[in-house]
């Protein structure tokens, strides 16, 4: 294969967004986007609620300025200031770029794209399309890519980096229809293959691939990750399968109920109340639940999100694949009872450190979208925008790899590397005498994340992480393949992606065990207070030579002072 | 105690699952495997092949992603039927099941096999790129993010339900034509097409509707149905297949489409007989009048166009043919004063 000058890891917004933006950047390129899923399957699609910019179509005093400052306040301060500007800046731009590629936003009475206020914002800025925002989104991405003719490589899984000194060559990925390891040399790659939020497995709300390849690649690769502690709970996930409730929901005036009947966001957040910041909201159910108001089942505790009140007209035509959604998990039409719910991990703040342009500390590789760190989110990401940072941040990656593949020279990757990396999979995995079922692996490490670098975090539990998820990596070295076939090997698969997620947990549990202090979504109840002096900065991991080592880099301000967080 | 262990017993099931192998390195031909594993109220069948995945056999293959009904990943037929796995409840299918304890589950059908449950979905994204199936917008490109197009809540809801398509394949699974012929559009990518059409900032109808009104496309449908009964976002396909053929008779004509002979063919066979092949009839699904109502006048403005009148009656009519009759001329004397009144 001849080498490319652009390969993007990942078909999500991020992804084909990059790509988009590359092509047109400089036509003359030659760009590949290769994804372990159709790229119209990525979790992007489970996005929901919707995407914020200040167009101020709904509310005409809204501007970017604002939008700002509820990033940075969102944030805990922990975002870095000059990202944050190109993230709000940009955003009007881009959601009407959307609407002239074919996006069918739902529409205002004057006929302008519709927004609706979504937690932590100060007006209703989150615009939407039904509650299929991120599923219509990457439709028109998806198709916008196919007109342009972008080379698509579906359904390659992308094993590892081709790096050498500071340089990389390129990649390495299995044709999963084949079982093939082939190599991908080019001058730059971009990684965006999403967010690692599914390591907390069942209690998660994401997709099942979410298991954050790109960044355990980059890991392996000694590029740092950065603020990896930071993993924000979603307040509603069903209480069954963790699958989420979208804030839209509450958006659309939903209530959060107690087994007492009580609205009980009254004593965190009495002026927004369930429109407080998901952070404030996640922890209040939780709390709810550890002083005993939660209601009892088998599956564990949980509250209710109550939307009978609403009626059956607006569930149906603002809300429907909610209804949906619960009606087939959790059995309950919310037309007519209270949803059951409790939190689910559900977005990854942390990730591939990476400057405004995307790039890493490696010349040539670049990241964006969820599975990197600019960082816009800090400490907690505000709802709908996430959307727009893979958006924004997805066209600056492609942007700036297209103006700076010329500079790299295109990289050479020898057989004996592809041989060398088939070698490690087959003598490690397809092994006799192993015994480990990667499902209980798998299982296990969701179990002691849950509970012991979850919401609430202190040093002995996150110590018992730690030494878990050490043991469990021991494990695995023991885990069987029993599908030794070539062809789509879902098993090798997954046990491929449980690697890159035990790879990844470490840097997770000793972040959140460093940083002695409780900012945004990291909570320690044996330090419960922000500590500015101490910990206002990004922590960054690093592997060296298989041992995770912490560093620290400093947060970008501006405008915006150091203040208390209150809603 | 014990009582909540016999309520926790009660509240499984023995189901054998008699899944569809093919793993096309080594075997010629597919051949079912049968697993029987206890399975509670409210597991859904992907969760089922999950268990077995995990815990009887690890080498079954299937798709799966998201597992909330929204990715598309996890299409299969599932007792006969194409449907998500992710979103169907084993205890359901249960009922239904022929062989009482069974559930069979095999792959999509339409589009090749690859191993297992698992089909390839090229073809399908290869017929989303020939029929154009994006917006080609009317803004070019160095003006977009500047300003917004208004568009208007009627034509928003013209195509909001079509966006809901999640590309799963169902429909083509079930598609009647796409069994006989794989070149045949497919409904999936007819339904895309319709939204694109009827999108006012697009700029790239005529292209599109060139296309579709060829061999393999839009008048090729049978009606059969199928497809909207399978669709797993209750999607009403046939709304866009009538569309587009409605407009492609408004903007084209019927004389340059060899399809549209066909479906001219279909319309006469009703003039005459009131009745038709099983297999191309909506009536199974909608009775007579639905048909009548939304059939009838887009044969009757096609016969209009061509200036042909409806043939005289010849084999056996059937029963209610006279209702059939009546209503068929006095729609076409309808027409006829729509087009005189039209042309004054
Ligand atoms: C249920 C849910 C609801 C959400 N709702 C909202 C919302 O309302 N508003 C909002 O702003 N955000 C929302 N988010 C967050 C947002 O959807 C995600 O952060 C965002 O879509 C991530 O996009 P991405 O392009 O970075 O990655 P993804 O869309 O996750 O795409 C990742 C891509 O990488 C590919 N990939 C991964 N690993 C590999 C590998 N090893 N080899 C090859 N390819 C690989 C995958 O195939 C995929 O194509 C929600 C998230 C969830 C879970
Ligand atoms: S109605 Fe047409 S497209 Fe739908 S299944 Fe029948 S033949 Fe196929
Ligand atoms: S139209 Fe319905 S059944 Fe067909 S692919 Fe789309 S969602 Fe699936
Ligand atoms: S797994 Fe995504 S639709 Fe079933």
């Amino acid at each position: 294969m001849k080498p490319f000058d652009i390969v993007i890891v990942g078909g999500g917004g991020a992804g084909l967004y990059a790509a988009m933006e590359a092509m047109k950047t400089n036509p003359a390129l030659n760009i590949a986007v290769l994804s372990k899923v159709y790229p119209n399957r990525s979790h992007t699609s489970a996005a929901q609620g919707g995407a914020n910019a200040a167009l101020a179509n709904k509310a005409k005093d809204d501007t970017v300025e604002m939008h700002i400052f509820d990033t940075i306040k969102g944030s805990d301060y922990l975002a870095d200031q000059d990202a944050v500007e190109v993230l709000c800046g940009e955003a009007p731009k881009i959601i009407r770029e959307l609407e002239n590629m074919g996006t069918p936003w739902s529409r205002l009475e004057d006929n302008t794209i519709a927004q609706r206020p979504f937690g932590g914002a100060g007006r209703p800025r989150c615009c939407y399309c039904a509650d299929k925002t991120g599923h219509t989104i990457l439709q028109t991405l998806y198709e916008q890519c196919l007109k342009k003719g972008v080379i698509f490589f579906n359904e390659y899984f992308v094993l590892n980096l081709s790096v050498h000194g500071s340089r990389s060559r390129g990649l390495i990925a299995m044709n999963m229809k084949t079982g093939k390891v082939e190599a991908f040399a080019a001058r730059t790659v971009i990684f965006a293959t999403g967010g690692y939020a599914k390591m907390y497995w069942n209690r998660s709300s994401n997709a099942a691939g979410n298991t954050g390849d790109g960044q355990a690649i980059a890991f392996r690769a000694g590029i740092p990750l950065k603020d990896m502690e930071f993993v924000q709970f979603h307040p509603t996930g069903l209480r069954k399968s963790g699958l989420l409730v979208t804030e839209g929901a509450r958006g659309e005036g939903g209530y959060l109920i107690n087994k007492d009947g009580e609205r009980f966001m009254s004593r965190y957040a009495p002026e927004k109340m369930e429109l407080g910041p998901r952070d404030l909201v996640s922890r209040s159910l939780e709390t709810e639940i550890l002083q005993g108001r939660g209601f009892d089942s088998p599956a564990g505790k949980y509250l209710h999100l109550d939307l009978t009140h609403l009626g059956a007209d607006l569930i149906k035509s603002r809300l429907p694949q909610i209804r949906e959604m619960t009606m087939n998990f959790e059995g309950v039409d919310p037309i007519e009872e209270p949803i059951p719910v409790r939190p689910t991990a559900h977005y990854s703040m942390g990730g591939i450190d990476t400057d405004n342009f995307g790039r890493t500390v490696i010349d040539g590789v670049y990241a964006a979208g969820e599975c990197a760190c600019v960082s816009v989110h800090g400490a907690n990401r505000l709802g709908g925008n996430s959307l727009l940072d893979i958006l924004v941040f997805g066209r600056i990656a492609g942007h700036t790899a297209a103006q700076e593949a010329g500079r790299f020279e295109p990289g050479a990757i020898s057989e004996d590397e592809v041989n060398q990396q088939l070698e490690e999979i087959r003598s490690g995995m397809h092994a006799s005498g192993h015994y480990e079922r990667y499902g209980a692996l798998r299982e296990e490490l969701g179990q002691t994340l849950a509970l012991n670098v979850g919401i609430y975090r202190e040093a002995t539990q996150l110590k018992q992480g730690i030494a878990d998820v050490a043991e469990l990596r021991e494990r695995f070295k023991k885990v069987r393949v029993s599908d030794s076939s070539d062809v789509f090997n879902t098993n090798l698969l997954q046990v491929l992606e449980l690697k890159n997620m035990l790879d990844l947990a470490g840097s997770v549990a000793m972040g959140a065990l460093a940083r002695e202090e409780s900012r945004g979504s990291h909570t320690r109840t044996d330090f419960p207070t922000r500590d500015d002096s101490k910990w206002h900065k990004h922590t960054l991991a690093t592997l060296v030579d298989g041992h995770i080592i912490l560093g620290e880099k400093p947060v970008t301000m501006g405008r915006h002072e150091l203040q208390e967080r209150t809603y | 105690m014990t009582v909540s262990t016999d309520h926790h017993n009660e509240a499984k099931r023995d189901v054998t699952f008699r899944v569809f192998r093919f793993n096309p390195q080594v075997d010629s031909k597919p051949y079912f495997d049968d697993y029987t594993i206890p399975v509670e109220r409210g597991i859904t069948v992907l969760r089922a092949l999950n268990y077995i995945k995990e815990h009887v056999d690890a080498s079954v293959s299937y798709r799966a992603f998201c597992q909330a009904g929204i990715c598309g990943s996890c299409g299969m037929r599932v007792n006969g039927i194409s449907m998500l796995a992710c979103t169907t409840q084993v205890w359901e299918v249960l009922e239904k099941s022929r062989e009482p304890g069974i559930i069979k589950v095999e792959p999509l059908r339409n589009l090749p096999l690859v191993k297992d449950l698992i089909v390839d979905m090229d073809p399908l994204v290869g017929k989303m790129t020939h029929y154009s199936n994006w917006v080609d917008s009317t803004m070019p490109e160095e003006e977009m993010g500047k300003k917004e197009f208004l568009i208007s809540e009627e034509e928003f809801l013209k195509y909001d339900k079509a966006t809901d398509c999640i590309l799963c394949a169902s429909c083509v699974s079930e598609c009647s034509i796409l069994r006989a012929n794989k070149e045949y559009v497919s409904p999936a990518v007819l339904l895309k097409s319709y939204r694109m059409n009827v999108d006012s900032r697009d700029g790239s109808h005529d292209v599109r509707l060139a296309e579709l009104v060829k061999d393999h496309g839009v008048w090729d449908c049978t009606h059969c149905y199928r497809c909207q009964e399978t669709c797993v976002k209750s999607i009403p396909i046939m709304d866009a297949i009538h569309g587009i053929r409605e407009d492609a008779i408004e903007k084209r004509g019927v004389k340059d489409t060899s399809g549209a002979k066909h479906a001219e063919a279909f319309m006469d066979d009703i003039a005459k007989k009131g009745k038709l092949v099983e297999a191309t009839l909506p009536f199974r699904t909608n009775g007579v009048f639905w048909t009548l109502q939304n059939l009838l006048p887009m044969a009757v403005k096609m016969i209009m166009k061509r200036r042909t009148p409806p043939p005289p009656p010849m084999v056996k009519p059937s029963k209610g043919i006279k209702v059939f009759r009546s209503m068929f001329r006095e729609m076409s004397e309808h027409v006829k004063q729509d087009h005189q009144s039209h042309n004054k």
